[in-house]
This record gives C-alpha cells, structure tokens and sequence, in this order.
C-alpha cells in the first residue's frame, strides 16, 4: 500500500470487539485493519502501537459497515455480507465463517450495502442497501426471512427501537420509515424534506444519518438540518445549526455527538445549540464509534476521509490518531 | 561468653565508636589515669587533683550516656508520630477516592437529569406552538350555540312558510270552489233562460 493510496483513502465503517480491546476499520479500498487499542492506550506506547495488528483485503468493494456481535465481526461489502470471529482475528487468521448474499431480484448488477443492524430481541440482523429493500436474516440460521420493501430509492441508515420492536430506515427518497418487526409493514413513513424548519431544499432531500434513543430520534441528511426529532408525536423539537451533510450521530449521556462534512465533531446538547467542535485531522468525517464495551479503554474514535482514525480518551480533544 | 565470637565484638565497637575520638577514648583514658593515680607516688594534693578529675571525666561520661538515652526516646516518640501521620495520610486518601467516586456519580445524575429536562423543553415548545385546549373548547361550544340558534331560528322561518303554504292553499281552492259555484250558478240560470226562451218561442 503505497503513499498514493493512503491520500486516498478513506475509512468508512468501524466496530469495537465485544471485550473492548480491538478496533476494526473499513475503508474504501475492502480492507479490514484490526488496530489493538489497549496496547495504544497504554503509557508506553509507541508510533508502532498505533498501526494495525493485522490488515486484510475483507471484499473487492469499500467496507461500507462493519458491525460487532458478541463473538462475530460482520462486514458488508460488494453486496455480501462476511463473518468473522474475533478470536481468530486476534491470532490473526483472516478466513471468514461466513459469506452470505440477500436474494436480489435482479442478477446483473449487485447492489452495495449501506447499513447493517442487529436486533436483539429476534436475533436477527437488518440489511439495508442499494435495492431499495431491507432484508432480514436471522443469524442463527442464516436464512434470510423477509424482504421489507416500501422505500422509491437505496437505504443510507437503519436502527432499531428494542422496546417497541420496530426498525427506521431512512434514505435517498428522503424518507424515514418506521417498520414493525412482527408484521413487516410499514407503520409510519415520515417526509423529512416537507417540514420546511428542518428542509434544506438546496442540498436535497435524502437522509444521510438516523439513531434513536428510546423515545426520540436524531436525523440528519445530506437534505434536512440535523434534526431532535419526538417519536411519539412525529413532530421535529429541535432544529441544530449545523451547515453541511452530517455523516454519523450518536446520543451519549445528555448530548448528541455528531461527524460529518467538516473538520470537526459537533457536540449538541437537546435544547438545540451546539455546545462545541472539536477539531480533528480527517478532513471531512464518515464515521463516529463509542467504545461502551470496555471500561477502560472507553474512548471515541472517529475515521474519515483520511486513512487515519482519530481518537479521543476525553471527549474534549484529540489524543492521537492511528493510521493504517 | 562463648556464643559471641571476637569478630562480633569487634564489629560492634568498630560501630559504634571506630574513629577512636569520643566516648571510647574517654573512657580508656579514665581507665589508665584511675590505674596511674593508684600507683601514684607523688603528693597528696597532686594525688586529689587527680581524683578530682578523674571524677569530671566519669561525670562527663555518665552526662553523654544520659544524652544518648533522651536522643534514642525522643527517636522512639518521632517515630510513632510519622506513623500516626502516615495512616492519617492514608486515610485521606482513601475518603478522597470515595469522594471522587461519589461525585462522578453525582455528575452522571445531574447529566442525566440535565438530559431529562432538555427533552421536556423541547416537548414543551412543540407543544407550545399548538392552541391551548380551554380556548379550543371554548370556541367549540360558542359555534356549538350558534349552530344551534340558527337551526331554531331555520325551524321556525321553515313552519311559518308551511303555515303560510296552506293558508294560500286554503284561501285559492276557496276561490277556485267560488269561481266553480258562479260559473255553475251563471250556467244554470243559461240554461233556466233558455229553457224559458224555448218554451216561450213554442
């Protein structure tokens, strides 16, 4: 991997291993780097910590997610999904458990994979891509169960609301849809761009980033502001201020961190302001991932288009970066 | 007398007073004066000078072993108040970690009751922008009455026409039946004059 691929790179997923000790990135070239975070955050670490354990060519396409059970690393890519276990991964053999393709319907071209998420309650994992459809695989069996269709244009962002038992997905027809699980339907389908405090008609209307929390939702597109949206009522509560494309939110405690076009991570609080941005090298960001699995290397790393991941031990700056 | 070998006598007085200057020294000196007053040959005056200072050097003695003792308790009580210090020092320690723990407890609460109210206010200012819902009743029941007084009002326009339909129903049909009975009653007295006519012409 030469100097001119790493300008090029561009990382677009990451996951944490269930004990919190590893990180694996996904960039846009299909490879899979797996750094060790315990070893980078020890005192005496050196620049060599800070490279990857082990690097492998996962797919022939960008990793677009990357997703972590309690024993398996899932990655999507070149619209199939591969398996891992994360014991090998840390002896370092790369074969995967599993590759595993959802039934398009068409054969001639194979439609990417945007997001992945896995729903607890029936074990199962929700695909969300380019065919405009979510396919629901159940992860034991492997089987892929159902196909939920109701979106005009390719799914960016899935999530899943455990309580309730439902799944958003939203997209570049700039709708976010609610979906009950059981039943498969669709239950609410909610128009972003036709709310004109939260439109921005000039970027667009598809939706680039959903999480939710319980009772409330986050959205951002390439189209609408980042918006606090009640689930309940399906009413936007909060508008924040921010210009560009917001790539990746993420609720932590009483504050919405949030990564996207622009040089920085946007720290919002609920009411709507933002309270601060915290520079970080990447120039533009693609993806956010919190560290809730382990207590002590419980940091906040973030990867973009650069090919090194920044990583933030408090969440008020940048402790140091790893890199490819 | 045999369990305590030469090398460690040696060793101890080498410790505690090698340089040969000192307590050793005076002590060795005393021995050999007291030696030499007892051989002594000279006069009786000389003699109690000697005495005299032999007494000031074993005074002297006994004074710097009276020192030592004080300097070794007063080492004793130090010790026991670094002691005493350390396990105060380690106490605070301790109650500072618990603090510190407590606190951040505490600052998880005030965040997350931080969060709890910013999702109140923003569910409050969506809610806010709707009408409060006394005034929407209110208006409900003002355009309830209304409705009401005007379907009253469209009753009774609507009996009056009846009544009035019927009257002029009433009043025409009496004028068509008057109508009728004149035209009979001229058509009857016609014929009663043609009849006369005709039996008058025969």
């Amino acid at each position: 991997m030469g100097p001119v691929e790493h300008l090029h790179m561009s990382v677009f997923s990451q996951s944490f291993s269930p004990c919190g000790r590893f990180l694996a990135a996904g960039n846009n070239y299909g490879e899979i780097a797996v750094f060790s975070l315990s070893s980078a955050l020890s005192p005496d670490a050196t620049d060599m910590s800070r490279k990857p354990i082990l690097t492998f060519t996962a797919h022939e396409g960008p990793v677009f997610s990357l997703l972590s059970t309690d024993s398996h690393l899932l990655s999507a890519g070149n619209g199939e999904i591969s398996a891992w276990t994360w014991a090998e991964l840390i002896k370092r053999n790369t074969k995967a458990v599993w590759t595993r393709r959802p039934n398009y319907k068409s054969s001639l071209e194979i439609p990417e994979i945007n997001a992945m998420t896995i729903n607890p309650t029936e074990n199962s994992l929700v695909i969300g891509g380019g065919d405009n459809n979510l396919h629901i695989m159940d992860l034991e069996s492997g089987v892929f169960k159902s196909v939920l269709q109701g979106h005009t244009d390719y799914i960016h962002c899935l999530s899943v609301r455990e309580r309730e038992s439902e799944i958003l997905s939203g997209g570049e027809d700039g709708a976010v849809r609610i979906w009950d699980c059981r039943t498969g339907q669709s239950v609410h389908c909610i128009e972003v761009y036709k709310y004109e405090d939260c439109a921005r008609p000039q970027y667009g209307k598809w939706i680039s980033c959903l999480t939710t929390d319980s009772d409330w939702m986050v959205l951002c597109g390439g189209g609408p502001y980042l918006s606090l949206w009640h689930l309940r009522s399906l009413s936007p509560t909060s508008i924040f201020p921010l210009s560009g494309c917001q790539r990746q939110a993420t609720f932590y405690q009483d504050m919405i961190l949030s990564v996207g076009e622009g040089q920085f991570v946007s720290h919002c609080l609920l009411g709507g302001e933002v309270k601060a941005q915290i520079p970080c090298t990447p120039h533009s960001l693609n993806t956010l991932a919190l560290n809730l699995n382990s207590t002590e290397n419980r940091v906040l790393t973030v990867g973009g288009s650069s090919h090194q991941i920044d990583v933030f031990a408090n969440l008020s700056y940048r402790s140091f970066s790893l890199a490819f | 007398m045999g369990a305590v070998t030469d090398d460690e006598v040696i060793r101890k007085r080498l410790l505690i007073d090698g340089d040969g200057a000192g307590d050793d020294r005076r002590i060795n000196v005393l021995l050999k004066s007291f030696i030499k007053w007892c051989h002594a040959t000279g006069s009786p005056e000389e003699g109690f000078t000697q005495h005299q200072r032999m007494l000031g050097t074993l005074a002297q003695c006994e004074f710097s072993m009276g020192k030592t003792l004080l300097v070794y308790d007063m080492n004793l009580r130090e010790m026991e108040n670094y002691e005493k210090i350390y396990t105060d020092i380690e106490e605070n320690i301790t109650s500072a970690h618990d603090k510190i723990s407590e606190c951040k407890k505490e600052i998880q609460r005030a965040k997350r009751i931080r969060k709890n109210r910013q999702e109140y206010d923003a569910l409050a200012k969506v809610i806010q922008q709707h009408p409060d819902r006394h005034e929407t009743l209110k208006q409900l029941e003002a355009l309830d009455k209304e409705l009401q007084q005007l379907s009253h009002i469209k009753e009774n326009v609507e009996d009056k026409l009846e009544l009035r339909k019927k009257q002029f129903h009433v009043l025409l049909t009496t004028i068509q039946e008057l109508q009728q009975t004149l035209e009979n009653d001229e058509k009857s007295e016609n014929d009663d004059n043609q009849e006369s006519s005709m039996e008058n012409g025969e």
